[in-house]
């Protein structure tokens, strides 16, 4: 009997979900939207909720879904955890404070589906503390205070930057609107502030500004745009004593030469001051209500040269990538480049009369792309990293490239790389191949027929990725897009490592994430080390209009402390972006795909933004009217070689060109620009 | 009176015909191709190019064509390091959205019962550690759901009535099936002879299955062994192999005509084409015209299977068709180099 009543409350269960899912599946097909609960909603950190939905019509007749699918609009992959679906409880839970989107997905019978975000706010956790704290340790009369505002909540969670209730008793003190603070006159003052019902506050003791005289020190009176001018503002007391650690505020002022153009340039809180453009600035200082100024004439660097196109080996059917030029063992000189999206070739060519390059071998892998290759110092192994292998097993092949006119296939070394080797690099006797763009492998190639893999290097980092790594000094510079350089030790000594046993002991990333490429700089005339770290960005995205349209820019990190590196300056090229380069004897030869090479000083100090001071000395385009793709310059690398700029070009091969020594002449220049275009 | 009619039904045959349009991509070209096929020419109507970065290689992989036939969905394997899903609008051939997925993302499709997109992450390259299903939602292009499955899960196909959506995982040698309204695994079916394996310490599948398709009206799915050289046979009502039939070399991907009568396979390692006629037990091989046979999608009307082949190197991939009736391939084109991941869009008449 209670089976029989069980069955047949099953039976009318059944017939009741049946006419359900009809009638849903009937409704579905008029006009409906999904409500839910999740609408308004508001939670706290921590909290878990369960929604529940269902489908309605404008008559306001209601139908469940058979199933309702939870998710967070902003994905798996981005910043989802903060609000995650627990898909078996059938809940959600806020884990950070913000407005989050939730979608509502209702799925009908007949597989018609139904959905709606909702905004669900998640309240920042109540605040439990709040802080202020002065950033200087003296504050002076007629001065701003520079404050710093802190709340920690009740999940210990930490935040700057909100706006506190701002007061004071004290006249010494003065708040505006903004919650600027300014030391109006000496005395005590205390500062009250109060956020979210918790209160706190500051005494701040402000000085008599014991200046009665100051000077403003320069190391030069008159410097080229792009110079590092150092200032140094010295206050005196009544007694003619040097007062120290006056913190003062250093700014500028000025008027170009060019009426069309603006007195710019950057001054630093150290009072360093780099000015972009020729004229007159007045530097000053100030403490309180008292300032010192000094005037500094800007001239130009002078440094513009013809740059001369002086030889090109031109592919015609396929596009190009890297390239090596290297001394053979014969004494002469060669270069190798690869092929991109193509049949796996990479070409050699006497480039001993850089005027008159030849192909004179080629070698064809089972590959679509070989993207990189290089050549060991001695000039007798070449390594080029395969791409697109038809076998998928890609991995790179060691050639012997001791007589170029005949190159031979030593070898063929896939393992560990069969996602693609994208770069690689030769530093004695061993082989740095990036695999799968995640991480490169160290391989030995004393015996190039017989490679062996003697260690590893990674980052070591969910979702890590590389795609560069060049060494110098056993130092291998390790280029990993968001992650940034990682400095490794593969044998320099300076943390212990090798090889087989690379050893990271310095990092520095950006805010972008497009770090692509690195090239280590001491510069000769300060003997400042930089990692010069470039982007590579294709700003369109799927989205392109014109496949040439890059973005990006070299970032000049000065590593002279490895704990602490600071990021000091750029290379932008308006309009352009940035791919490989080189760099030697302070010059820079960078080249920016469609900008062509562009070859920058780079000596002194630097700062700031190089190509507005003016420190291009000059550019090639490297497209070529015979190319593959004509008159397209899309330049891909540079390399000064015994006094020559040779570079690849995507669209048109190889090319070689020479700085000259002679100035550009402007009688013969297009009457409306300054500087004349190169000769061809 | 019947010549009248037999003459008039004739001049409307004459003049009846069909188009069949389709997508391939090229992997190592970093373009898909929109080609129609009128029973006789094959035509590259649009080559579309793909991908972010210009100069550098994505490996555009697998493709779907959304139920409405309005989007097109198209995976890129490589990335900094995650690959990701295109959307692209079958109106204009352009993209419309952009989301990440995983490592190498592979095939994929949308149910029609959930309206959402499953794509394997294939993680080719990758460490021998279980890899996933990403499960997106098309209209937002989110990905929601993350399931993982088996080590190097390849072939994402969803059953008939969309409930279900399979995936094999080649190294490990399993069958998966996800439950698409609850985005689970529901079951796992060890592929290879002698039964089930546990996900520790390593295991190189020996047949090392690379896709799997649903019958259109039977409770069976088909399973490629790669690594065997067989066609599995997989009762889904009773999760059981059924049927192992030996095919030539390396069958790489299956698709099954509506009418259910014929399955095609790829035979990459014999740059060949299998033909089976499922109920007659009658097996036909066509030889394709160049190596690494690819991928396969047969027309709705069961009458062609368009076949790519990647071809080796420099050579351009191809799209071969493959008259079903007459078991041999009736029209070549080439596209770009690496012939891959194909799907069908419709026939217009």
């Amino acid at each position: 009997m209670l089976t029989k009543k069980i069955l047949m409350k099953k039976f009318t269960f059944n017939l009741i979900a049946s006419a359900l899912l009809l009638s849903s599946a009937t409704m579905l097909s008029q006009e409906l939207v999904v409500k839910s609960n999740l609408e308004g909603l508001t939670m706290s950190v921590g909290e878990t909720f369960k929604p529940t939905s269902f489908a309605e019509n404008l008559k306001g007749e209601k139908t469940m879904c058979q199933a309702v699918i939870y998710y967070n609009k902003k994905g798996v992959f981005s910043t989802a955890k903060a609000v995650t679906v627990n898909r078996s409880e059938g809940t959600i839970r806020a884990n950070e404070p913000g407005t989050h989107e939730i979608v509502a997905l209702c799925i009908g019978q007949q597989g018609q589906r139904l959905s709606r975000t909702f905004p669900v706010q998640v309240d920042f956790p109540k605040a439990k503390e709040i802080k202020i704290t002065l950033s200087s340790s003296k504050i002076y009369e007629d001065s701003y205070i520079p404050l710093d505002f802190e709340v920690v909540d009740e999940m210990n969670f930490t935040r700057k930057n909100e706006f506190f209730q701002l007061s004071t008793d004290s006249n010494n003190i003065e708040i505006d609107a903004f919650n600027n603070v300014k030391a109006v006159s000496p005395g005590k003052a205390v500062l009250s502030a109060s956020f979210d019902n918790i209160s706190t506050s500051l005494t701040i003791d402000v000085l008599e500004n014991p200046v009665v005289k100051l000077e403003l020190k320069a190391d030069l009176d008159v410097a080229r745009t792009g110079d590092v001018v150092n200032y140094e503002a010295i206050g005196y007391d009544k007694a003619g004593k040097r007062i120290e650690g006056l913190p003062f505020s250093y700014t500028f002022s000025g008027k170009a030469v060019d009426k069309s153009n603006t007195a710019s340039g950057l001054i630093m809180s150290d009072g360093k001051f780099v000015a972009e453009v020729i004229g007159d600035y007045m530097i000053s200082a100030s403490i309180g209500s008292s300032s010192v100024s000094r005037p500094l004439k800007v001239v130009g660097r002078g440094i513009e040269r013809e740059v001369l196109k002086v030889g090109k080996g031109v592919v015609t059917d396929k596009h190009t990538s890297d390239f090596w030029v290297f001394e053979g063992v014969d004494g002469r000189d060669y270069a190798v480049t690869g092929t991109w999206g193509a049949d796996g070739t990479s070409f050699f060519w006497d480039v001993t009369d850089p005027a008159n390059i030849k192909k004179i071998d080629s070698v064809k892998v089972d590959a679509r792309t070989v993207n990189d290759v290089k050549v060991s110092q001695d000039g007798r192994i070449s390594v080029i990293g395969r791409e697109g292998a038809s076998d998928r097993k890609n991995g790179i092949i060691i050639l012997d490239v001791s007589n170029p006119y005949d190159v031979k296939i030593l070898s063929e070394y896939t393992k560990n790389l069969t996602g693609g080797v994208h770069n690689v690099f030769i530093d004695n006797d061993h082989v740095y191949a990036l695999s799968g763009s995640q991480r490169y492998y160290i391989i030995n190639i004393k015996d190039p027929k017989n490679p062996v893999e003697v260690g590893m290097f990674e980052v070591g980092k969910e979702g890590q990725s590389i795609h560069d790594v060049w060494i110098e000094d056993g130092i291998a510079y390790s280029s990993n897009w968001r992650d940034g350089v990682y400095l490794v030790d593969v044998g320099n000594g300076i943390a212990d490592g090798s090889p087989s046993n690379p050893v990271a002991f310095a990092n520095y990333d950006y805010a972008t994430g497009a770090h692509h490429a690195t090239f280590p700089f001491k510069s000769k005339s300060t003997g400042k080390f930089y990692t010069v770290l470039g982007d590579e960005i294709f700003p369109d995205g799927v989205d392109e209009n014109n496949p040439n349209i890059t973005a990006g820019f070299l970032h000049f990190v000065d590593f002279s402390d490895l704990d602490n590196p600071v990021e000091v300056a750029k290379y932008e090229l308006p309009g352009q972006g940035s791919h490989n380069y080189w760099i030697e004897d302070d010059i820079l030869y960078v080249a920016m795909y469609g900008g062509g090479v562009r070859i920058v000083d780079i000596s002194g100090d630097l700062l700031g933004d190089l190509y507005r001071q003016g420190r291009e000395i000059g550019y090639i385009m490297t497209g070529t009217s015979d190319g593959y793709i004509p008159n397209a310059t899309m330049s891909w690398g540079a390399q000064l070689y015994k006094g020559y700029v040779f570079y690849s070009d995507w669209n048109s091969g190889l090319g070689s060109s020479k700085v000259s020594d002679l100035k550009p002449d402007n009688s013969k220049a297009n009457q409306y620009i300054n500087k004349t275009p190169i000769i061809d | 009176m019947s010549r009248i009619l037999f003459l008039l039904l004739f001049t409307v045959s004459l003049g009846y015909s069909q188009e069949y349009y389709f997508y391939a991509a090229a992997e190592s070209d970093d373009t898909v191709s929109l080609i129609s096929f009128d029973g006789e020419t094959l035509t590259e109507e649009e080559r579309i190019p793909v991908g972010v970065m210009k100069t550098e290689n994505e490996g555009p992989h697998g493709l779907t064509v959304d139920p409405s036939g309005e989007y097109w969905y198209l995976s890129l394997a490589h990335g900094t390091p995650y690959g990701s899903l295109v959307k692209y609008s079958t109106a204009t051939n352009r993209p419309v959205d952009k989301t990440t997925l995983g490592m190498f993302p592979a095939s994929m499709q949308i149910s029609s019962l959930t309206g959402l997109l499953y794509c394997v992450n294939f993680n080719l390259h990758g460490e021998m550690k279980p890899s996933s299903v990403s499960v997106v939602d098309p209209e937002t292009m989110t990905e929601i759901k993350q399931i993982q499955t088996g080590v190097m899960p390849h072939g994402s196909r969803i059953s008939p009535n969309g409930r279900f959506q399979y995936s094999v995982a080649m190294m490990s040698g399993e069958l998966f099936e996800v439950d698409a309204l609850s985005l689970e695994v529901n079951r796992i079916l060890s592929l290879d002879k002698g039964g089930k394996m546990s996900h520790k310490g390593m295991h190189h599948s020996p047949v090392k299955p690379t896709w799997v398709t649903p019958h259109p009206t039977k409770p069976i799915v088909y399973v490629a062994g790669n690594g065997s050289n067989e066609i599995i046979e997989i009762n889904t009502d009773l999760w059981k192999i059924t049927k192992r039939i030996d095919t030539g070399k390396g069958p790489y991907n299956i698709d099954i005509s509506s009418d259910g009568k014929f399955l095609v396979a790829t035979l990459k390692g014999d740059a060949k084409t299998l033909v089976w006629e499922i109920d007659k037990k009658n097996k036909s091989v066509v030889s394709n015209n160049t190596s690494v046979t690819h991928g396969v999608v047969i027309s709705p009307d069961s009458k062609y299977a368009f076949v790519t082949v990647e071809g080796i190197g420099g050579e351009p991939g191809l799209i071969d068709v493959i008259d079903l009736k007459k078991t041999k391939v009736v029209a070549s084109l080439k596209i770009g180099k690496q012939a891959g991941g194909i799907a069908f869009w419709k026939i217009e008449e």
